[in-house]
Parts: C-alpha cells; structure tokens; sequence
C-alpha cells in the first residue's frame, strides 16, 4: 500500500498505482508463474518419455543382439574360456589390465573363432542401430569388475579379458533380474557422460548367468534436447504472457478503470455545478455506464444519491423558507407583546404623586409573564403582575386574553377581589387546557395613598415604609386563576405613606438559575433592592438585573423575568 | 431532569418523583399522569425526593386533581418546606390533599 494518498501523489506515482498497472503486473507475474510450473512439469513428462525411449530402444537391440549371437556363435563357451582364464590369474597380474603385458596372456582368444564372429556381429549393431556400444561382458562378483569378453568399439576397444570396475549396486539390479520388465541402468561417467546400459543375460543350461549382452547409449543428447527445448517453450511462455498481459489490460480498461474515471469526473463536475449554483444537476444520471457489475451498480447508486440530495435540498429550501416565516412571525408577536404593555417613560409625565416603572424580558420570543398598569380614573391607579403557566406561544396567547379581561373589569370600577373573581369566572368558562395564571392585582387610591389588593396565588409582593427597608409582604392568598370555577377572592387593605414604595415580581426573579443549579431566591433579590432603597424605581429594578446576571452569569435564561415598581410619593395640596 | 417510578395496584397508583417538574419536564408527567388515569381511584404522589415544581408542573397537578375529583382521591406525601412554600403562595395548598 501507498504511504501517500491519490492527490498527493505525482502523475507517475498515479500512474504506479493505477489499476491498469497494477493489472498488468498481476497478470505478468501469474502467468510466469504458471508458466515456470508447466515449464517444469512439462521438461520432466518430455525428459522421462524421451529417456524412456532410448532405454527401450537399447534393451531391443541387447535383445536381438543376444538371440543373434546365440544363433551365430557359441557366446557362453567363449565368455567361459575367457574367465577361466581371467580367474586363473593372480590379483597382481590383474591390476596390469590394459598392458601389452596383460593382454599377451589373453591374445589367443583374439584369434578365435566365436571372436571373430562375434565382434562382427556386434559391431554391425553398433554401427546399424546408432548406439554407442554393443558389448559382451561377465560380472566379477569377488573384486566388482566388469569383464569384457567381446568389445566391438573401435574408439575405446577392450580386448578380452580385460576389465573396469563397476558400480556393485548398479550390477546387482542385472543379478538379480527376474526377466520382468526391461534391465537397464543410468549412470554418469565422466569419461562418457550420461549413459543407460540396457542388458539381457545369458545363462547356461543349469540357468547360470554366464555373460550379459549390454547395450550403452549416450542420453547426453536427451539434455541438449531439454535445452532447447526450455528455450523455445520460454520464448513462446513470453510471447503469450505478453499478449494475455495486454489483453488484460484492455479488458480492465473497458470495463473497470474507464468507467470509474467517467464516475469520477462526473463527481468533479457535480461538485462545480453546485458550487456553480445548478440545482437540477445531471452528473450522475446521464452516466451510460452498461458494465452489468460492481461499477454499474455504484453509477446508479451515484445518481440515486444525486436525486435525493436534490430533493433534500428542495425540501430544506422549504423548510428554511417556513422557519423564516416563523422566525418573522414571532418577531412581530414579540413586539405586538410589548406593545401591549405600557413601556413609555415616564408613563404619567403630568402626575408627581407617583412615579412607576415595569419591564418584562421573555426567555422566549414571546413570554407569559406580564404586568400593566393604567388608571382607572384621576384618582385610582390600576396595578397588575401576573404569570400563566408555561412559557411561549400558548402562555402568550393566555396571556393577552388574561390581560384583557383583567383591564376590563378594573375599567368597571370594580374592586380588586371582584375583579379576580370575574375574570377567574370569565376564563374557566372555555379553559380546556387547563392553563392558568397567578395574578396579582391592586388599586392605589391616589389622593390618600390607601392600597387594596388581592393575589391570585402569586408571588409576595416587597413593600418599603419610608424610611424602612424592603420586605415581603406576607398578603392574604387565593387560588390561581383559571384553575378552577367559582373561586372567591380576599382583599386587603394597607395605607402608603409618601415615599412608600412596592416591588412586584414573577417567579423569574428568585428562581433565575445559575450554571450549577443554584436559584437566586428571595433573600438575594431583598439584597438588592435594599442595596440603595432611596433609588427612583427604574434604578431599583436596574439594581435587581444587574444582581440577577451577576448570579447567573452564562447560564441561559430560563424563565420570564418580570419586575414592576411602584414609587408613592408626596400628596399634591 | 425527572425520574419518575411508578407502581400500580388494581386502581390504586403510586408515583415517586424524583428531580424537577419544570416547563422541560412537565410534558412526560402529563403523559404518565393520562396514561394511569383510567380507571384509577386512588393516586398517591411521592415528593420526597423532588426539589423545585414550577407553573407549568402545578398545571400537571391541577390536572390530575380534576381528573381524580371526577373518579376518586388523590394525595401528596412527603412534600418538602420550599415546594409546601409554593403551594401556599399559589392557593394550590386549599386544593390540594398533603400530607
């Protein structure tokens, strides 16, 4: 494997490692190993039948050779004259072999007459049958030499009695012969090469092997027929390995290594057209791709994959377009909600006697919290705080009726427990969802300072005396509204002095969560209102956020967070 | 996060609630209180372990309050001071059976 990957590779590099060539050494390097299998088999088959040739081949001749000289000549007196001779010899006179001393004692054979015939004979086949040598010849069992009783060679002739050594085990193979079969033996001897002796042995009539017909031929030319033979068998290996070679690559061309390039630029072009901005993109499905396997599969893969990216696109288009609606929709509700509430300042510009200030952050775009306040007439001003359960879309839509409903009744003149109570009724008549909402809900008497409330299971307000600090006001509770018909609120009563003031909250301000989970709680928010009491009301709830967000820190906002308060100030004479 | 276990005898159902029933967590509530409702005459609700119930969580109570008026009782045990806190604030204290 390469250490590079495909793009950081040189065209050479590509070149190396592209499928073609690697094809086309796979294909090489089988077929020469194929090739030098068969080469072997095929040299051993041709080897063997063409040995086996030349040994049946010699062991007719020693065949015929034998019956011949039989019929001619009287071969086992003579082989018998001639060893008797040879065993009457000493071992020292033997070992003078080949001298004209040692021949002299056996030269009156040379003139006998079965000599002559035979020698004749013998070398007719020599000559007729294209072997090396037809010969008669006596095994010496006690010293493992060969006797020579007629030797017909005229290169290399042995006269009779004369004798080599020879291998004992190789001799056996003929002693022991049971007649099955062909004799013959293949030995290397430097003098001749390879040579295969094949023999028939001659036998008196008691049975006894007197002599053997041998037979040499030379195989040396069996080698030079195998090399040649390897030379042509590897020039034609070659030449076929060659063309097999590069119709392989041909083949991997046409149907792996040409369409994959054609699926490969059709991804190339893919990705232009799309960065081009086409959308309707054709690459894959005018691939004409036919190979009928892996690759053809993998093109219809591409363009099925091509068309629902497409039509993914189509539908995220779509869904884009609807989140935006959406987005722009709740942008409009967010200041539609806003807009509902009183959020000029100052909100009574030509009233000294008080002064007010409210602000509501939803934790979504739209929120549930809410406060109003609006007066009723010159002397009565309306006071409201209230949270619906849930946040978003649903609490907001609640809200708005809630708000409603609320200012109505108090525009009636009613009192603040009749007020809760009338709107509890007016919600509860169509509330299947079973929402609800805390609400508390004062009038401020302005020219006495007299307050009367009542609280529909919200929060406790914070009330500061002149002079005093802020503190929770523990007020009489009634039940949320919208949570169940016919409820009867309580309300109180409490006189402001000037330079009272009321602090109104929902649940999002002691419940503002930090990272590790901890809430704000009621102490901390009384800290800080207390931290300058003095302040005007908008710098109080300036106070409170600024402790909020220090408490939380990055943590996101949970819940709505809703503040109001309410500064009442000297009576005007 | 809210775990809650439920062990249901013929009509009578246990839940033990265990985390926060907030805005996030009220939904699943809502969904186990509707799932055991039918048939059921007695819900018990375990707030042993549970540490903070916000407006959208009293809406599940409220709801499974109506819902057990119409077919038998309901009743919370060992609610902790902080949630009993928000119970009295809400008038859900005059509603609701604690014990």
């Amino acid at each position: 494997m390469p250490e590079k990957t495909v793009r950081e590779m040189s065209a050479a590099q590509r070149k190396h490692y592209s499928l073609e060539a690697k094809t086309f050494r796979a294909t090489l390097l089988g077929c020469i190993l194929l090739g030098i299998v068969m080469l072997i088999v095929g040299l051993g088959l041709y080897s063997y039948s063409l040995t086996m040739q030349y040994v049946n081949h010699a062991f007719y001749i020693s065949q015929y050779a034998s019956m011949s000289a039989t019929y001619g000549a009287d071969p086992l007196a003579f082989a018998q004259e001639v060893m008797e001779k040879y065993k009457s010899l000493n071992a020292e006179k033997r070992m003078k072999t080949g001298t004209a001393e040692y021949r002299a004692e056996f030269s009156e054979f040379e003139s006998a007459k079965n000599y002559t015939v035979l020698i004749n004979m013998l070398s007719n086949y020599t000559r007729s049958e294209d072997v090396s040598d037809v010969y008669l010849a006596m095994y010496d069992e006690e010293n493992s030499a060969m006797v020579y009783i007629v030797d017909p060679d005229e290169e290399d002739r042995l006269l009779p009695g004369e004798w080599e050594p020879v291998n004992e085990k190789g001799m056996h193979k003929f002693l022991d012969w049971n007649g099955e079969g062909m004799l013959y033996d293949i030995e290397h001897i430097d003098k001749y090469g390879w040579i295969c002796t094949a023999g028939t042995p001659l036998r008196n009539d008691k049975g006894k092997i007197c002599a053997f017909l041998l037979v040499d031929v030379t195989i040396d030319n069996v080698l030079t027929g195998i090399r040649t033979y390897t030379l042509q068998v590897t020039v034609a290996m070659l030449l076929i390995i060659m063309i097999i070679s590069f119709l392989m690559i041909r083949h991997m061309k046409k149907t792996l290594v040409e369409p994959i390039d054609e699926i490969a630029n059709a991804a190339q072009e893919y990705a232009k057209e799309r960065s081009a901005g086409v959308k309707d993109t054709n690459c894959f499905a005018s691939l004409d791709i036919h190979t009928g396997d892996e690759v053809e599969n993998l093109s219809l893969v591409m363009a099925d994959m091509e068309m629902s990216l497409s039509e993914y696109e189509e539908n995220l288009t779509k869904i884009t377009a609807e989140k935006e609606r959406i987005t722009t929709e709740l942008n409009l509700a967010t200041r539609i909600q806003a807009d509902m509430l009183p959020n000029v300042y100052p909100a009574f510009p030509d009233r000294s006697e008080f002064d007010i200030y409210a602000t509501m952050d939803p934790a979504k775009e739209v929120g549930g919290d809410f406060y109003d306040f609006f007066l009723i007439d010159s002397n009565h001003l309306c006071m409201v705080i209230a949270d619906v359960s849930g946040k978003g879309i649903p609490a907001a839509l609640f809200m708005m009726a809630t708000k409603i409903i609320l200012a109505n009744n108090a525009m009636m003149g009613k009192s603040p427990a009749q007020i809760l109570s009338d709107t509890n009724a007016a919600i509860c008549s169509n509330n299947r969802e079973e929402m609800f909402v805390t609400v508390w809900l004062g009038i401020l008497e302005i020219s006495t300072g007299k307050l009367t409330a009542a609280n529909a299971g919200h929060e406790y307000p914070a009330l500061k005396n002149p002079g005093g600090a802020f503190e929770l006001l523990k007020d009489t509770h009634g039940f949320v509204i919208g949570g169940m018909d016919g409820i009867k609120y309580k309300q109180y009563e409490l006189m402001l002095e000037p330079g009272s003031k009321i602090f109104l909250y929902t649940d999002g301000v002691p419940e503002a969560t930090d990272a590790q989970g901890n809430m704000f709680e009621k102490e901390r928010m009384l800290s800080a209102l207390n931290k300058d009491t003095n302040a005007a009301p908008e710098q109080i709830l300036k106070n409170v956020h600024t402790a909020i967000d220090e408490f939380v820190k990055s943590a996101e906002q949970f819940d709505d967070l809703t503040m109001l308060c309410m500064e009442y100030k000297k009576i005007e004479e | 996060m809210l775990n809650i276990s439920k062990k249901i005898e013929n009509t009578k159902a246990v839940l033990t609630l265990e985390g926060r029933l907030d805005t996030v967590t009220a939904p699943e509530m809502e969904k186990v209180i509707r799932e055991a409702l039918p048939g059921l005459t007695e819900l018990i609700l375990d707030f042993k372990k549970l540490e903070y119930i916000s407006s959208a969580g009293l809406r599940v109570l409220l709801l499974a309050q109506k819902a057990m008026n119409r077919q038998g009782k309901m009743k919370l045990c060992r609610v902790n001071e902080t949630i009993k806190e928000i119970f009295e604030v809400t008038g859900f204290s005059d509603i609701l059976t604690i014990e």
